[in-house]
């Protein structure tokens, strides 16, 4: 895609939605059913809950839902794999650590074939990056790697690309909701 | 170093170390600009990583960025950030229109603004190498616009590897008018704060 073409509509999308700058505007949902998933964490939830996590770049969104309880986990990646690091602190952030457990907390012993998942994210956000690691990319990889590995289907993805995207999931249906400035809301 | 471990001491010497940075990178500016600007006093910021992209109450908001890594003694990054309004202000100052004359962002808006925002990168840069006798240098610089939230997180990646918690060293650029609303964020990893405090005989 040509690079404008795209800006065009990104614009487009900017002027449709408000914008405050380090302002500390209390930023979210006033639907208190709505919880956050901060980078690097997972969170599991029943319907009527929403789970949400906000600006993707090269971190990835996993969705986890089981359609027979309404219950479902949201992961949101940074990192592929803990070998890469040495840190003591939260190991959630690294997709071989959360996904396992995510999918534990959501099974919660049932069986886990009824799981699907849909995963999001992994973008470059910067263009002609001076990071050479491609850590988005390396983060997809990962992410399938450990869904193949626990036997969970994807059903849906939108991956790659170069744009920010935050993910909602709707435990009622599964539906995963997809908002970014290139292509607005997209619902997996 | 830990990042929680810093002293009060210690920090000052990061926000001083940013004031004067950011002294010459304002300097830098207006001379591009040919339009006074001033810096806010820096602010230094523990951040835990899980929480980067929500520090500024809109991860969604839209901006545009200018990241570069920094090359040398130490480790971190740089990174330029405007909304997009003021990014688009700033092309117009820079090319000498009216403010509101450019009205999207396209390919030589791009160029422009990752040029003059390495500039500010070098300026600062040059700050800092002088101050703490250490060779700084940037990476070529990278444009993004989209996601505040998304841009703050991939520019600490690289400390989401080592620690639990983000040093985001911060300056705003101000002026009379108000047309000049930027940022500029200098992010230590952590294994540069012991080269950069020793350097300043602050350990």
């Amino acid at each position: 895609m040509s690079s404008s073409a795209g800006w065009e509509s990104c614009e487009r999308r900017a002027r449709q939605m408000t914008v405050g700058f380090l302002s500390g505007l209390s930023w979210g949902d006033p639907n208190a059913n709505v919880i956050h998933v901060g980078t690097g964490e997972f969170a599991v939830a029943e319907h009527p809950a929403i789970l949400m996590t906000p600006a993707l770049g090269s971190c990835v969104g996993v969705a986890v839902w089981d359609a027979v309880r309404h219950r479902g986990g949201l992961a949101h990646v940074m990192l592929p794999a803990s070998s890469e690091a040495t840190i003591d602190g939260n190991r959630d952030r690294f997709a071989c650590v959360a996904i396992p457990h995510m999918i534990e907390a959501v099974a919660e012993g049932t069986a886990q074939p009824r799981l699907v998942a849909k995963i999001v994210g992994g973008a470059a956000m910067f263009k002609a990056s001076s990071n050479p690691s491609n850590v988005g990319e390396r983060n997809i990889d990962e992410v399938r790697n450990q869904l193949r590995l626990l036997r969970i289907p994807i059903l849906a993805e939108d991956t790659g690309g170069n744009h920010a995207r935050t993910v909602e999931l709707r435990l009622d249906t599964g539906v995963l909701v997809v908002r970014s400035y290139m292509y607005g809301i997209r619902e997996l | 170093m830990r990042p929680e471990a810093l002293t009060p001491l210690q920090i000052d010497a990061l926000r001083e170390l940013g004031s004067i940075g950011a002294g010459h990178a304002a300097t830098a500016l207006s001379q591009l600009l040919d339009h006074p600007v001033d810096i806010t006093v820096p602010e230094v910021k523990l951040v835990p990583v899980s929480n980067v992209p929500m520090v500024f109450g809109g991860p969604e908001t839209l901006v545009g960025a200018v990241y570069a890594r920094l090359l040398g003694d130490v480790s971190g990054g740089m990174l330029f950030i405007a909304p997009r309004g003021a990014m688009l202000t700033l092309i117009d100052l820079l090319r000498n229109r009216e403010p509101g004359s450019t009205q999207s962002m396209n390919a030589d808006e791009e160029a422009l603004a990752t040029h003059a925002a390495s500039v500010l990168i070098s300026a600062y840069l040059a700050a800092v190498s002088r101050l703490t006798h250490l060779s700084v240098l940037p990476s070529p610089s990278a444009f993004a616009f989209d996601m505040m939230g998304a841009i703050l997180q991939v520019a600490t990646m690289e400390i989401g590897m080592k620690a639990d918690t983000a040093i985001l060293v911060l300056t705003s650029f101000v002026d009379e008018r108000a047309v000049v609303d930027a940022a500029l964020f200098y992010l230590p990893d952590p294994e540069s704060l012991d080269v950069i405090l020793g350097r300043l005989g602050i350990v």
